[in-house]
């Protein structure tokens, strides 16, 4: 292989060893795993679950970066700092990473494995083979072995919080509403999930917000769930050795900003397709580059973002609008981008279409369900690009096995398309139908891929079609942390 | 599973609701020959419990009543794959009851004799087998384990995709996103329905709604016993094979397996006020953690997928209330369910017997609608659910 090399000239000088799948790599003091993999031109860092596609550092699919860390499986590494000594190693492998006979899955045609492992009529139960047939089912789809068993597992303690105005999100625009409130005399606290403030403003060139010094600052925190009808919030570190938080608050803001959801375009799973935040984000603070030669696709953004990029030492090679993009290709990683011309590139970085972060405003105003009650309003406060409403997601024009709408199960628009024609239209079936979402993502952005697509391919307008329900906690929560909150929140009496 | 045609004037029988209580009846009703039935669901494929529950499937209980019924049931389930034409994925991997007291050791003593009463295979752990059949697991805090070798689980995912399809292959119409808001009578019997303004004619209604029975039953103008009740579960994220069978964790009323796709899915019950919402909580998920953790204590560094609520329909002593209505002629039930996945090939089999014969079997018997008007509990001491005080 060819030596590549995608650090920057502000990386930090500070090495640190660690091992992927056994074999010695380096890192630098303070990037995450999936930083310093990249960095070392390793990209394809997981495989999806049927087809055994490959999967990388995407910043939207989280499958594509959860990998065995120091025996615990399903470890995300884009958040897991370098460490010296840390054993990394891929999963859905087998016998061995370096060895690996399930790669021959990609071989199965894809119709065979269309609806998941569940509606399989291949071997039914009630013959002697279906025993089997079900355990070598759940191997394949385990993809992980279990943690390594090292006995009892500790609880850490959860903690509860209140506040008179509680925000979450530590952009700008979270940093604004907090000190406003504090400035009031409000008792406020500020959650974000990230190790600091404002980090994507700060990789796009801005200050670094200053906070009033009466906030309570939490840092490291995703809050992923809005319960009994938004009065109770929980955040989880993502530090697992430390206990899960229960929120209270008068009042709350949402500025939980808005994220790079990937068009439904042929390719866009691959290995070097990355979400604008994450490459940013990346190219400032670790001083990574995504790829040698970079394409950025935007939604009028796009000039800015390249400057930016270049700036930080990234070679941009070209820069084009989001809706020109046709498809991405490559076997195991990003070779070219379509547009009306073929660009060769090793990354693709993409700004927008930008969506806000759904889940918690679900959580706080519904019912739980599309079922049979209606939703109720959400008194929640947005501010700052969680308030701007969603762009719409561009859609390829014709189904393909290419086009994945959910990659972690392998859902295609030609699956999808199937059903679409079928007079299936209604989100909630077909995720039933397909497992679209049931990944470690749990919808996000795989729903807003789904539901761009069933709108364009039957007509039904985007609102029609509601989004099946989004669940918490998302994998922010370990069961360790999750049972250390029995000891806060007291069951409704 | 295309989109259904306009609703009918009239149908042989209505069914209100399409889970898995309304579908199994369905299909051995068209089984047994009747045509034009109709079946009713205000919510979307498998938005009720039939679409969220644990997908246990439990071949034995405490009591004879149940033992009897379920076991029965469970057979069924082993051969319904091939009966509906369509794979339900029952995985006959067995179903482990643990306890950890002293005192639930004595209750499966117990339990044993029942099963050995009702001709039931089922057998005691000795601990070396028990670290055979579930090596993951905390063995110090086990007093006694129940092994029911023949029962297991089934994906509802499957169950209901292969109900919905056997069903629509023997011409039975469904309709999702078609609620029932009223129900017509004449003549001191059932008449119809009403959807809306549209009014749809029969003689022959059966109310499987879930947690809606007892609004239904109102709608009806007849009394019910029940009342809704949340039950929450969770998901974690797959791994390769840890847990083989089934397993209740007795003492924490908590249940769980790891599915074919390589979840955890389970949920332990914590005494709350009765909640009429499909919003999930955080003390479930908190005990079901807690559960996993000291048993379990690989999962541990686990991460939680996805929590969820369901509703279903609790009567007095937690059986189900199966059969004829007492109160309106035409009318009949199929609610109370708190392990209606389980138990609905039985039910759907027993309950056609019923409308279409008239016979009631012996096994169906016990569960009569009017049971505690006439002060005929059924006491079932081996169910991980409680009543809230
Ligand atoms: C978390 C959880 C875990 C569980 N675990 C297990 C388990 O492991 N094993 C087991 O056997 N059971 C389990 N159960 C119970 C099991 O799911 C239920 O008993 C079973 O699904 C009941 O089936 P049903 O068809 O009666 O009800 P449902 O599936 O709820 O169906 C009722 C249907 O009626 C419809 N309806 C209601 N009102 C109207 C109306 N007015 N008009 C038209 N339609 C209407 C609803 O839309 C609904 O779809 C669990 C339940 C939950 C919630």
């Amino acid at each position: 292989m060819r030596r590549v090399d995608l650090r920057l000239e502000h990386a930090s000088g500070e090495v640190v060893g660690f091992f992927w799948n056994d074999r010695p790599v380096q890192g630098r003091r303070g990037e995450s795993l999936a930083t310093a993999l990249l960095a070392n031109g390793i990209k394809v860092l997981a495989w999806t679950r049927k087809s055994h596609r490959p999967l990388g550092y995407s910043g939207n699919y989280l499958s594509g970066v959860l990998a065995r860390v120091d025996g615990v499986p399903n470890v995300r590494l884009d958040l897991f700092p370098v460490a010296a000594g840390v054993r990394v190693e891929m999963q859905n492998c087998w016998p061995s990473p370096a060895f690996d006979v399930l790669r021959l899955s990609r071989l199965i045609p894809s119709g065979w494995i269309q609806g998941g492992f569940e509606h399989t009529n291949l071997v039914p139960s009630g013959t002697a083979l279906f025993q089997r047939w079900e355990a070598i089912l759940a191997f394949l789809a385990g993809s992980a072995r279990p943690a390594t068993h090292t006995g009892e597992v500790a609880v850490p303690p959860a903690r509860r919080l209140s506040a008179g105005r509680l925000v979450i999100g530590g952009g700008p625009a979270g940093c604004a509403a907090a000190n406003e409130a504090a400035a009031q005399g409000l008792d406020v606290v500020l959650v974000t999930r990230g190790h600091d403030l404002a980090r994507y403003a700060r990789a796009a060139g801005l200050a670094r917000p200053v906070l009033d010094e009466r906030v309570t600052l939490v840092t490291g925190v995703e809050v992923f769930g809005a319960y009994r009808e938004g009065a109770l919030l929980l955040g989880a570190p993502h530090d697992p050795s430390l206990g899960a938080l229960a929120l209270e608050a008068e009042e709350i803001v949402l500025a939980t900003g808005r994220r790079a959801c990937p068009p439904v375009v042929p390719g866009m799973w691959l290995p070097g397709v990355m979400e604008a935040r994450t490459a940013l984000i990346m190219a400032s603070e670790q001083a990574v580059a995504p790829g040698e030669r970079v394409v950025v696709v935007g939604n009028g953004d796009q000039e800015a973002l390249a400057r930016r990029l270049r700036q930080l030492g990234v070679k941009v090679v070209a820069v084009r609008p989001l809706g020109d993009l046709r498809r991405v290709a490559g076997r195991n990683r990003v070779k070219a981008a379509y547009f009306a011309e073929r660009i060769a590139c090793d990354a693709l970085v993409h700004s927008g279409p930008w969506l806000t972060e759904a889940s918690l405003t679900f959580q706080g105003r519904a019912e739980g369900l599309l079922q049979l009650h209606e939703q109720r309003p959400c008194d929640w406060q947005l501010v700052g690009a969680a308030a701007e409403p969603d762009q719409p997601v561009p859609v390829a024009a014709p189904a393909s096995r290419h086009t994945l709408l959910c990659p972690c199960f392998d859902v295609s628009s030609h699956e999808v398309q199937a059903l679409v024609e079928q007079g299936i239209t209604d989100l909630e079936v077909i995720k039933r139908l397909t497992s679209c979402g049931m990944g470690p993502c749990q919808g996000q952005p795989c729903w807003d891929s789904l539901r761009a697509w069933v709108s364009a391919r039957s007509g039904i307008a985007l609102e029609l079609l509601a989004r099946p329900t989004l669940r918490p906690p998302r994998r922010a929560l370990s069961v360790a942390q999750a049972a250390g909150l029995a000891d806060v929140v007291e069951p409704l009496k | 599973m295309s989109m259904p045609n306009p609703l009918p004037a009239k149908a042989s029988i209505i069914i209100v609701g399409a889970g898995i209580q309304g579908l199994s009846l369905a299909f051995n009703l068209a089984e047994l020959g009747v045509r034009d039935i109709l079946v009713l669901d205000a919510g979307y494929w498998q938005g009720g419990a039939s679409g969220r529950n644990g997908t246990l499937i439990r071949g034995a209980f405490s009591s004879p009543e149940w033992t009897r019924f379920f076991a029965h049931s469970c057979e069924l389930w082993q051969g319904l794959s091939r009966r509906l034409g369509e794979n339900v994925m029952y995985s006959r991997r067995g179903y482990t009851m643990v306890g950890e007291r002293s005192a639930t050791a004595g209750l499966l003593d117990r339990t044993l004799a029942v099963h050995k009463e009702c001709g039931i295979h089922s057998h005691l752990l000795t601990p070396g087998r028990l670290r055979e059949v579930l090596p993951a697991l905390a063995h110090e805090r086990v007093s006694a384990a129940l092994h029911l070798p023949d029962s297991g689980v089934a994906p509802h995912h499957a169950a209901m995709h292969a109900y919905r399809r056997a069903c629509e292959a023997r011409g039975v119409s469904i309709h999702y996103r078609t609620c029932v808001t009223a129900i017509d009578q004449s003549a001191g019997r059932v008449s119809g329905v009403r959807v809306g303004d549209q009014r749809i004619a029969s003689d022959t209604l059966v109310l499987a709604g879930g947690a809606q029975s007892n609004a239904l039953a109102q709608m009806a103008g007849v009394p019910l016993d029940g009342y809704p009740m949340r039950l929450e579960a969770m998901a974690l994220e797959p791994t390769r094979p840890l847990i083989g069978p089934a397993v209740a964790l007795l003492d924490r009323l908590c249940y769980m397996h790891q599915t074919a796709r390589g979840e955890v899915v389970g949920g332990a019950e914590v005494a709350e006020r009765p909640q009429h919402t499909l919003n999930a909580d955080v003390p479930v998920m908190a005990a079901t953690a807690r559960a996993y953790v000291e048993m379990f204590p690989q999962l541990g560094h686990a991460r939680i997928l996805r929590q969820w609520a369901g509703l279903v329909h609790i009567s007095k002593d937690f059986g189900p209330l199966l059969g004829a209505h007492h109160a309106l002629p035409g009318l009949f039930v199929s609610a109370g369910w708190c392990y209606g996945h389980a138990g609905a090939p039985a039910a759907g089999e027993l309950l056609a017997k019923a409308i279409v014969s008239g016979q009631v079997d012996e096994r169906m018997r016990p569960f009569a609608v009017d049971r505690f008007e006439l002060n005929r509990p059924v006491v079932e001491p081996g169910i991980v659910l409680s009543h809230f005080e």
